[in-house]
């Protein structure tokens, strides 16, 4: 961390205050944009590009091992957007990923406002929870997690059952309703703490002052959060809640290896998983670089009106 | 921290602290609920394989044993992929924010030619599965011969935490009135004493989250780490931790070591957590904005 | 030039594999001067996948292999959940590719058809010929040329509850049709009232044990058609076996519509634990089953519940569990999906000839041997009594001499990766017409079979 305690010295010379258009300092947003636009040409530029070139391929194992790939134009896109199944998991994903999306930056700006609320020490007990959650490694708790919810062993029913509930051996996975639920869950577990920690961030930047002040005006907590702390933290909370939509419509990790505990795939599958088996999994490196850009689309156009919104508020 | 902070405070009135100390009650129980799994796991870390089958749950480790971490530091790979986490890692969280700073800087405080498209890619960026990208990458960085490599790796981790992180600093930056620093240098400071004292420390709780952001996905990224670092020595935590997992055909998985070794890739997390968190709060930026 | 060179110390050492081998010597008697100087700044790497390959036997190949060439073998560990993304990546690159690698078997038809590997077909016969389990050896070959050869096998088999078969009064089974019948007997009679008892456990989705039903009565699940691959669910005797399956779904297995082949041997343990503190039965969940099927390796969690230096421990009590291979219709050994794994040299590796002196050192009688000795079913039949002759490596060699693995099809994976099979055995018990099911499910998998 002491990288960050020394950039700004180094970079502070850069960042002047006052807004656009002093002839002297034209220059200056390029040379601040340059480190970024290098950055992500050097690291995506190629990988991106032949993702975009295989998508128009036939790249199978063969061509990976020497086979010159064979131009096949937009037969894997027809191919894709052709198949039944793609659009039954189109409309199962987003429905997913906007639950999700939506329950974890409400989840999560509660808990945000809830840790702005409390005492310090409550305060750092529940980000350290959050935290820990966060740090935990997938394969950790998606087993803990499998465990919990297993149909013999699992502390689920084990509870139930001392509750009076006759869950004796009762299968969550083998549903997928019930396999998505838990899916959604899981999901939810693990994406609330970037959300918490990163709108708790932006309240921080709220001076006491401005809330005190409408407190004093009689303002009453519902609207104090309303009119005053949400469109200050605006700014974050749309940009989690984009990622979360993102995210969320490409679930990968978390479905695969729930399916991998139980659950019947083909009935449980998302986009991610779905197109992983259609193209990695299957090493048709053509097909699974169309899937890519075509969830890119399928993505900008789930966003777009929100995109366009951010966009406007660019200009 | 806490200094800072405190939005929405009512510490004026006896109502306000009754309100808060229900609601303190009730982060306890949130953060209860949150932490279980991961109190499950290192509960797990202590028991053997035979137990953690049985179907009675064990709720404590009592009769556990070290056994399970004897085994997870006893492996001759750990140190290694420590360290060569700890170096990609480091190397991501102080790059991803160096650049993603400058970046948000420019964004939020210029309007330039190209604005509207550099904000724009970098959204669709973030939209781009990586999933497929795997190959070419390995491609590219075996043909410059940065299979292997530390940076290399690092460079990839950086390039896919920027996106995000130039978005959520400019939140930040945005977040500060430029007022503020115009008043400082009315008052006689020169701009960049004015920058640091005054909107450096605004932005702190933005560093800190993208710091976060930053170390965790570096820290628990698989697939890229996977492809690139091909050789034993140059494992990660992640890929070492696998290892765990995936150990044998002719063995059953003993889940006890991996909830071990899982425990401990996961301490590192938290420790920098700590100390980012204590370094925020005593000195170093504390008490900025009320003077 | 250098190639010319290292291509007559491989000569030279390969005579002298031969004499020592011949000879039945301990195998690290070689002159090491012979080889040795040519060979000494060379290192070539070896991919095992998972920690099954002991260190003993690591070690033993690398000082093998100093001593015979003098070159260095560099061993490297690769996860096997990880194994084929890594393989897909690094296979194809000069730079980085290992010279040998192991591969699980039913990953080898595709990298072998791909070209991914290079042509041992000349030392093919030196290597132990069809002397090797020619099961492994048809999913590494293409149009008769050998380019992946076995590594090691294991082998699926029965794990019973001796008590509740007798409990139950049912004789060990001599004929397939005699096990259906016991299995489901046992299920009815449930002679411990335990809710939701299976006679025969087997998991909706688990169709890598089910898969035995079809080959015991004659099916395939796939054949070759004039060059192409056709998948046969169909056909009259993989249906018959379908048929019989579907009987033990309904009638003798209460497993979860979605358990696959996982940790299936937790179901013939006792409970874990009988009494909690006020004395009261708890853990009754945990027995559920008279029959599992699971690769042998699964008798090492099989057992009564002891304490052992104070951990839990599985031991293996004669009384109470019995290990038996499964009866085909004839009354021998049905054939059964067998696991384990190839070895082959990459295409791309620049030391073909060294790479080929690790695969005589590894199909040495020594050697194949070591893996017997290991618990690993040598790929080399003759060398199979090495197992043992306990009751388990007993099972493990007569199940391996009629093991059967997925076909050898180029795109075998890609239905794999796809769970087609999950899918398609998950709907066999409540199939009314099995044959229409089978008609689907084969046009599904047909085409995915051939590499486009």
């Amino acid at each position: 961390m002491t990288s960050t305690a020394t950039a700004p010295p180094e970079t502070a010379p850069a960042p002047e205050p006052t807004a656009p258009a002093r002839p002297a300092r034209r220059h200056t947003p390029a040379w601040l944009v340059l480190p970024s636009l290098v950055l992500l040409v050097a690291a995506l530029g190629y990988p991106v590009g032949w993702q975009v070139v295989t998508s128009f391929q036939h790249f199978g194992m063969m061509q990976q091992f020497g086979q010159p790939p064979e131009w096949v134009g937009l037969a894997n896109y027809a191919s894709l957007v052709t198949d039944p199944e793609l659009w039954v998991i189109v409309g199962r994903s987003i429905v997913f990923c906007l639950v999700c999306a939506l329950s974890t930056v409400a989840i999560g700006l509660g808990l945000a406002l809830l840790m702005g609320a409390v005492s310090r020490a409550g305060r750092l007990v529940l980000q350290v929870a959050l935290l820990l959650a966060w740090a935990m490694p997938v394969v950790a708790s998606m087993t803990v997690w499998t465990w919990i919810v297993n149909w013999r062993n699992g502390l689920l029913n084990w509870v139930l059952e001392r509750v009076g509930v006759d869950a004796q051996g009762h299968n969550w996975l083998v549903e997928p309703l019930s396999f998505l639920v838990v899916a959604a869950v899981i999901v939810v577990w693990m994406s609330v703490p970037f959300v918490a920690l990163s709108i708790y961030a932006g309240l921080t930047q709220l001076s006491p002052e401005v809330l005190e002040a409408a407190e004093i005006d009689g303002a009453g907590g519902w609207k104090r959060l309303r009119h005053i702390i949400l469109p200050l933290v605006a700014p974050v909370i749309s940009i989690v809640l984009l990622l979360q939509l993102i995210w969320d419509l490409r679930v990968f990790t978390q479905i695969k290896l729930l399916q991998d505990a139980g659950g019947v795939a083909n009935e449980t599958h998302l986009l991610g998983t779905y197109i992983y088996q259609l193209g990695t999994g299957a090493g048709d490196f053509g097909m699974a670089s169309a899937v890519s850009i075509l969830m890119l689309l399928l993505t900008v156009a789930v966003s777009w009106y929100y995109v366009r919104s951010l966009m406007k508020e660019e200009s | 921290m806490s200094r800072i902070l405190g939005p929405a405070s009512s510490r004026h009135s006896t109502r306000g602290s009754t309100r808060r100390s229900v609601l303190t009650v009730v982060a306890v129980l949130v953060a209860l609920v949150w932490a279980f799994p991961v109190y499950w796991m290192v509960n797990s870390a202590f028991l053997d394989k035979v137990t953690l089958q049985s179907s009675t749950p064990t709720f404590l480790p009592f009769g556990g044993s070290f056994d399970n971490f004897a085994t997870v530091f006893g492996d001759a790979g750990f140190i290694r992929a420590l360290g060569i986490s700890l170096a990609v890692t480091l190397v991501t969280v102080a790059a991803a924010i160096v650049i993603a700073f400058l970046g948000a800087l420019a964004i939020s405080r210029f309007r330039f030619r190209g604005r509207r498209s550099f904000i724009l890619a970098l959204l669709l960026i973030q939209m781009l599965p990586a999933e497929g990208l795997f190959i070419a990458q390995y491609k590219m960085m075996s043909s410059v011969g940065m299979l292997n490599n530390v940076l290399g790796l690092a460079l990839l981790y950086t390039a896919a935490v920027v996106p995000f992180t130039v978005w959520m600093l400019r939140g930040f930056v945005a977040g500060v009135p430029v007022e503020l620093e115009e008043a400082a240098m009315v008052d006689g400071l020169s701009r960049t004493k004015a920058f640091l004292r005054i909107t450096f420390p605004l932005l702190a709780p933005g560093l800190v989250a993208s710091g976060v952001y930053a170390f965790l996905q570096a820290w628990n990224e698989f697939t890229v780490a996977l492809v690139v670092m091909t050789e034993e020595q140059s494992r990660t935590l992640p890929l070492w931790l696998r290892g765990f997992v995936q150990a044998s055909a002719t063995r059953e998985t003993d889940w006890g070591q991996v909830m071990a070794a899982s425990t401990v890739v996961a301490v590192p997390v938290i420790i920098f957590f700590l100390v980012v968190q204590g370094r925020m709060s005593n000195g170093l930026v504390g008490g900025a904005v009320k003077g | 030039m250098k190639k010319t060179l290292g291509l007559a110390v491989a000569t030279t050492t390969a005579a002298l594999v031969l004499t020592a081998c011949g000879g039945g010597a301990t195998g690290s008697t070689t002159d090491p001067s012979a080889g040795a100087s040519g060979n000494a700044g060379k290192t070539i790497t070896l991919w095992l996948a998972g920690t099954d390959t002991p260190k003993e036997l690591r070690t033993y190949l690398q000082d093998t292999f100093k001593s015979k060439t003098g070159a260095t073998l560099k061993i490297e560990e690769q996860s096997w959940g990880d194994l084929v993304t890594k393989l897909t990546t690094s296979l194809p690159d000069p730079k980085n590719t290992p010279d040998v690698t192991e591969i699980g078997n039913t990953q080898s038809p595709t990298f072998t058809n791909v070209g991914a590997f290079s042509d041992v077909s000349d030392l093919y016969p030196e290597l132990g010929g069809s002397k090797l389990l020619q099961s492994f050896v048809d999913v590494g070959s293409v149009d008769g040329k050998q380019y992946a050869l076995p590594y090691y096998f294991g082998s699926r088999y029965m794990f019973a509850r001796k008590d509740l078969w007798k409990e139950a009064g049912v004789a060990a089974p001599k004929t397939l049709d005699e096990f259906n019948a016991a299995v489901k007997t046992i299920t009815a009679k449930n002679p411990r009232t335990i809710k939701n008892f299976s006679g025969f456990f087997l998991g909706g989705q688990d169709w890598r044990n089910g898969i035995s039903w079809i080959f015991a009565n004659g099916g395939e699940l796939a054949k070759q058609e004039n060059g192409q691959w056709v998948s046969t669910l169909a056909d009259p005797n993989t249906v018959k076996g379908l048929t019989q399956l579907q009987d033990l779904y309904r009638n003798a297995s209460k497993a979860p519509a979605d358990a696959k082949d996982q940790t299936p041997w937790l179901y013939v343990n006792d409970a874990d634990e009988i009494l909690d503190e006020s004395g009261n039965v708890t853990g009754k969940t945990s027995l559920a089953a008279a029959t599992i099927m699971a690769p042998g390796w699964a008798h090492w969690s099989i057992g009564d519940l002891k304490d052992k230096d104070g951990k839990k421990v599985r031991e293996w009590n004669d009384a109470k569990f019995s290990a038996f291979v499964l009866p085909g219709n004839d009354g021998k050994p049905a054939p059964v999906f067998a696991g384990g794994s190839n070895i082959a040299i990459s295409k791309a590796s620049q030391n073909q000839a060294l790479s080929k002196e690790l695969l005589k050192i590894i199909f040495s009688a020594d050697y194949q041997k070591k893996l017997g000795g290991a618990g690993l079913g040598p790929a080399n039949t003759d060398y199979v009594s090495s197992l043992g002759d306990d009751q388990f490596a007993k099972a493990l060699i007569d199940s391996a001499t009629n093991s059967k693995l997925t076909p050898a099809a180029p795109g075998w994976a890609t239905v794999e990766s796809k769970m087609v099979m999950e899918e398609f055995f998950s709907k066999i018990r409540d199939a009314s017409d099995l044959t229409a099911l089978a008609r689907e499910y084969d046009a599904k998998i047909t085409p995915l079979l051939n590499l486009k």
